[in-house]
């Protein structure tokens, strides 16, 4: 239970960082970002991007522009405002923080073989 | 075959089968309640539905289909994420029970008949679905209560009728008490791919139902062409017939009985009436069975009222004529005439055969009267197969002392003339030779005439002490006389009886008295 609570705060935090870093490089719809976090193995269903989006859009990180759809009815296009690219430095910063803090936490310690041959070496 | 709706999500039109939609009600209205928390939800709920469109378009233009199917709506909800889902990404965040803000199911249940785990119609096992008992103990009361008084069958049949058959998952469901959700339909005992064992009695009826479907059908064929090879048989019958009323083969059906109660003028047109009134309904029979033997078109709505129609008129002309004619026989007329015997002390009564020869038997036959003399045809028809059998005799003692016969010849007909003129035209043969008495067992109608009831009441009347002789053959003409006492002459040509004081008497029993 820990380490799932653990687990989904992890990666509620990245899945909004990629989500962003994602949306950053241009404008994107909703199930390309999926496809995106897909092929970067960040499995997510897209029921739970969509509540995300709409998050960030109402905290003013996101804006949208309606693209017209030639099978079916008119996409979201997603795309980062001002404030959000902002806040997408910031948490890039934060990132290279974290993956320094994880880096050298990591030192020494071999997920592979486990924790009781660290200790022996 | 699948029933299926148009459905309005993300304003594009999808055509759904009826169980993949209520799948895609219940996903949708799980998300719906998953996101009624804050003003952005109808946002999100858009969204997704019109990416649940999107996608269902995408599927439709890839498989090249026109319907949404249930597996479609499961790929399509698996790829959207379960509520669950959702609820793990931000249940921390929010903090709040996830189950706080979905309305606890009421639990409401209702009153259907479950026909997949069913006896006969289901009505049971609803009853127990509904009630939360076990079906078997329903089953067994219902049972009970046939034996009182039969109730619980009627009572079953007004279930049977009343209570709606749970169709839809979501019936089943409710049925059942359980919430309809995603997670109940996934239950497994509503999965299709697991029949439940339903007894004996319902795959008995099932059996039936699919008999009666499928080999009945044939039955119902073999009966059909039956029907049609017996009934164009009848009916070629029917038409031989009339021809041979209309004197194509035998002009001498008039004589016959049935035939010879109709006038002659009214013959024609009643045998044709009849022909109708029988033939009409033979050929709308064979008419059908060719229908429900060969899924036929319906007969042609024009020749169906013609046939009606004709056979009305058939009904009502054959009516005409049947009161016509019983009207013929509402006089009654008698004439009676007594020629005086010669007494003799023992009489012989034979019945003779010869045939008394009118003045049209001999155009008939073509004999010249004068060549006749001497002669005599033998009429061999014992049983007056072309006549009813209405010569009777009675023997009875002689007031006067005198022997003596009384002929009575009565005949029916419209009015008292008629029916005397008739009676008039009858004549019997009667010949005494010494001590023989030679009855003939037809009476003639010196002219030719319709059947009116024409009867010959012979009475014999000899004095007391007189022996008869009386000829086997004779005895069926007599009317009334016991001949048990007689027995022991039953094979002999003739029984001897004695005129007494209190009538006829076998002349065994007055020898024999103590016999009695």
């Amino acid at each position: 239970m820990i380490a799932e609570n653990t687990q989904t705060q992890m990666r509620k935090g990245i899945l909004e960082y990629c989500v962003l870093l994602i949306i950053s490089r241009g404008e994107i719809y909703a199930s390309d970002i999926i496809a995106e976090l897909k092929s970067a193995k960040l499995l997510v269903v897209e029921g739970t991007l969509y509540p995300l989006l709409t998050r960030l859009k109402n905290n003013g990180l996101l804006s949208y522009n309606w693209v017209e759809s030639t099978s079916g009815p008119p996409r979201k296009y997603y795309l980062l405002t001002a404030d959000g690219k902002a806040i997408l430095s910031q948490l890039d910063n934060t990132w290279q923080e974290l993956s320094y803090a994880i880096n050298t936490s990591k030192k020494g310690v071999d997920l592979e073989s486990g924790n009781q041959t660290n200790l022996t070496n | 075959m699948k029933k299926t709706l148009n459905i309005n999500i993300g304003n594009s039109i999808i055509h759904i089968e009826e169980d993949a939609y209520e799948m895609l009600t219940i996903y949708l209205n799980e998300v719906k309640h998953h996101f009624a928390k804050n003003a952005d939800d109808f946002e999100i709920v858009t969204d997704i539905e019109n990416r649940i469109a999107e996608m269902f378009g995408e599927i439709l233009s890839a498989q090249q289909k026109q319907v949404i199917n249930i597996d479609d709506v499961k790929s399509v909800t698996a790829q959207m994420g379960s509520v669950k889902d959702f609820e793990t990404s931000e249940e921390s965040e929010e903090a709040v029970d996830p189950l706080a803000h979905i309305p606890p199911y009421d639990g409401i249940k209702k009153l259907y008949r479950d026909t997949d785990q069913a006896m006969v119609a289901g009505v049971c096992i609803g009853l127990a679905h509904y009630l939360n008992i076990e079906a078997k103990w329903i089953r067994l009361a219902a049972l009970i209560s046939i034996f009182i008084g039969g109730s619980g069958v009627l009572a079953y049949l007004i279930m049977w009728i009343v209570i709606p058959k749970a169709e839809s998952r979501t019936e089943k469901m409710t049925m059942r008490g359980e919430a309809p959700n995603l997670k109940g339909f996934a239950n497994s005992h509503l999965n299709p791919l697991m029949q439940q064992s339903r007894g004996f009695i319902a795959e008995f009826f099932e059996f039936l139902g699919n008999f009666i479907q499928g080999a009945g059908k044939t039955i119902f064929k073999i009966i059909a062409i039956g029907i049609i090879v017996f009934g164009c048989f009848f009916l070629l019958c029917l038409i031989a017939t009339l021809a041979g009323f209309f004197g194509i083969w035998d002009s001498n059906v008039y004589n016959y009985f049935p035939i010879n109660v109709i006038n002659e003028e009214y013959l024609s047109t009643t045998v044709l009436a009849a022909f109708v009134v029988f033939a009409v309904p033979l050929l709308a029979l064979v008419l059908f069975s060719i229908r429900v033997a060969f899924n036929g078109k319906a007969i042609n709505k024009t020749l169906s009222f013609g046939l009606l129609i004709i056979w009305l008129g058939g009904v009502v002309v054959g009516m005409f004529y049947v009161a016509k004619i019983t009207a013929e026989f509402r006089q009654k007329a008698e004439v009676a005439q007594a020629s005086p015997l010669v007494s003799y002390k023992t009489l012989f009564l034979t019945v003779d055969k010869t045939r008394f020869f009118t003045k049209e038997d001999s155009v008939n036959y073509q004999i010249d009267p004068d060549n006749y003399k001497g002669r005599r045809i033998l009429n061999d028809d014992d049983n007056g197969f072309d006549e009813l059998r209405n010569v009777s005799l009675r023997i009875e003692k002689s007031e006067n002392g005198k022997t003596e016969l009384i002929k009575s010849y009565s005949a029916k007909g419209r009015t008292f003339e008629a029916a005397l003129a008739q009676a008039q035209n009858i004549r019997y043969q009667f010949l005494q030779k010494d001590s023989l008495l030679n009855f003939s067992s037809h009476f003639q109608l010196t002219k030719k005439a319709n059947w009116r009831d024409q009867e010959v009441d012979l009475v014999l009347n000899v004095p007391v002490g007189t022996h008869l002789k009386i000829n086997r053959q004779l005895r069926g003409f007599l009317n009334g006389y016991n001949y048990h006492g007689c027995d022991d002459y039953s094979e002999m040509e003739f029984s001897e009886w004695i005129m007494t004081d209190t009538g006829l008497k076998c002349s065994e029993e007055l020898n024999n008295p103590d016999k009695e």
